[in-house]
């Protein structure tokens, strides 16, 4: 699994952060979220997978 | 996803809809639901005019095009004048920063507020919210009755926000009571008019305060914005004064309005309290149905900047739109049996913190506060009865989705020594 955050629709509401920690993280400047690495680890899928489902935005693709 | 088949109706053929009627505030979910199945983007002739956006996706696709959609306000302080802005009618009072700015303005205030309200920030007042809440039980707590509004919920959002900004803590009555006003109170009625000089008067202290800090800085909001500086420059006074304002509207009246709704209903609902007694862990799940439920902030507006369509929806250029967040939160093409509590609901995707790029700034330190005051309610009256004769919800939901007052008994308890200081 991969996941990617398109930057020009991710507003801050950090609920994916929230989900999923691991592989989410929030940026000091701004407070958008940002992932260290697309490549998803198996353990994580299932949460990743729920903060796509809840961005507000719709900013996160799994493919 | 678009849908050209959704019914839009034409401004030849308005609807009889307020947002702020008394008729709407008793069956808002209802009205809305309808609204959604028979006739989902009407136009009222209330307010000079507005098209009222009812489904989750028309909103979410307005409030993501801010280039099309804006939320500017023009205010004349001669005359009292407001056009535009977020609130449909707008309040006759300065613009607020940066809610009611667009790019590129908005962009610098909005980097520049950001990291004061981010997750790690807010954090840092948890400890302080909880011995707020804390010191406020306590005034009560050996009697067995309070008002869930006046003796908990109205003032301790008040007291944090005023911790933030650096005010001294005794001021508080006076601007939680302006802004809790001036969200419910009609516009004829004379409160509003004092709600209004209220708000006038908190600007007049921060300007007050502001000059003491330029002399003695502290770690607080006002020390933030006399020492800071936007694209390379101080910021004035009058920037100054309407962020403040922004954020003493945003986040008191509207924290206040989300647990008021929540106690209410944990009281009437006492198998659900029972499992936020026996879960904790349930309470941020819970958090967010809640605020997906009651949708506090009822909805605001933006302005079409040009003619534009928008999958199938043609607006004029100086068109205004209600946002309805609360019709949005009960879209049950996105939650699944939408008019129901599910404390453990997950995903929850509601916008009643907003979309786009005006997503709520505050909802890091909304939940906290919120969290904080239902976790230490459950603690310590955990049996809390609210008094049904006695209830007395807003007149209006227009604004905000909230309650005036909230008589309660309980089984009394112990004080823990905390003060408001």
């Amino acid at each position: 699994m991969k996941v990617r955050i398109k930057t020009e629709l991710c507003q801050g509401h950090a609920m994916c952060w929230l989900a999923c920690p691991d592989v989410f993280r929030l940026s000091d400047d701004d407070g958008h979220a940002y992932v260290t690495d697309e490549t998803v680890p198996p353990q994580f899928e299932d949460s990743v997978e729920m903060a796509e489902r809840s961005c507000p935005e719709r900013a996160i693709e799994i493919s | 996803m678009t849908d050209q088949t959704i019914v839009t109706a034409s401004k030849q053929c308005p609807i009889a809809f307020d947002h702020h009627a008394p008729e709407h505030a008793t069956r808002w979910a209802e009205v809305f639901k309808q609204m959604r199945e028979e006739n989902p983007r009407p136009w009222s002739e209330n307010y000079g005019g507005f098209w009222v956006a009812s489904k989750y996706d028309d909103i979410l696709n307005i409030a993501q095009r801010p280039q099309s959609f804006n939320s500017c306000k023009r205010f004349d302080p001669a005359t009292g004048e407001a056009e535009g802005g977020v609130t449909i009618p707008p309040f006759p009072s300065p613009r607020t920063v940066p809610s009611e700015t667009e790019s590129p303005e908005w962009d610098g205030v909005r980097k520049f507020l950001n990291n004061r309200f981010s997750p790690k920030a807010v954090d840092r007042y948890r400890d302080r919210a909880r011995h707020l809440t804390t010191a406020l039980i306590d005034r009560f707590i050996e009697t067995g009755t309070f008002d869930v509004v006046d003796d908990l919920t109205n003032p301790l959002p008040a007291l944090v926000t005023m911790e933030m900004f650096g005010f001294p803590l005794d001021e508080w009555p006076i601007f939680a009571d302006a802004i809790h006003k001036m969200v419910y109170v009609p516009r004829d009625d004379p409160e509003f008019a004092e709600a209004i000089k209220g708000v006038m008067h908190f600007r007049t202290r921060v300007a007050e305060e502001l000059d003491l800090r330029r002399q003695s800085p502290r770690d607080d909001l006002l020390s933030y914005f006399a020492a800071g500086q936007i694209d390379g420059q101080p910021l004035d006074l009058e920037l100054i004064l309407n962020i403040s304002v922004n954020i003493l509207a945003g986040g008191v009246d509207t924290t206040t309005a989300l647990t008021s709704n929540t106690m209410v209903y944990l009281s009437r609902h006492p198998e659900k309290r029972q499992q936020l007694i026996d879960q904790p862990e349930l309470l941020p799940r819970a958090c967010e149905e809640f605020v997906r439920y009651f949708t506090p902030l009822q909805g605001l507006a933006r302005t079409a900047k040009e003619d534009v369509n928008l999958n199938g929806w043609q607006f004029e250029k100086g068109d205004r739109i209600l946002l309805a967040y609360g019709s949005a939160n009960r879209d049950p093409q996105v939650f699944d049996d939408p008019e129901e509590v599910k404390l453990d609901r997950y995903p929850n995707r509601h916008i009643a913190f907003g979309a786009g790029m005006h997503r709520c700034l505050g909802s890091f330190l909304a939940r906290m506060m919120f969290q904080t005051m239902v976790s230490e309610v459950l603690k310590r009256l955990p049996d809390f009865q609210v008094e049904e004769e006695g209830l007395r919800p807003y007149t209006s939901v227009g604004n905000v989705n909230g309650w005036i007052h909230i008589p309660a008994t309980f089984t009394p308890g112990p004080k823990l020594g905390a003060v408001i200081a």
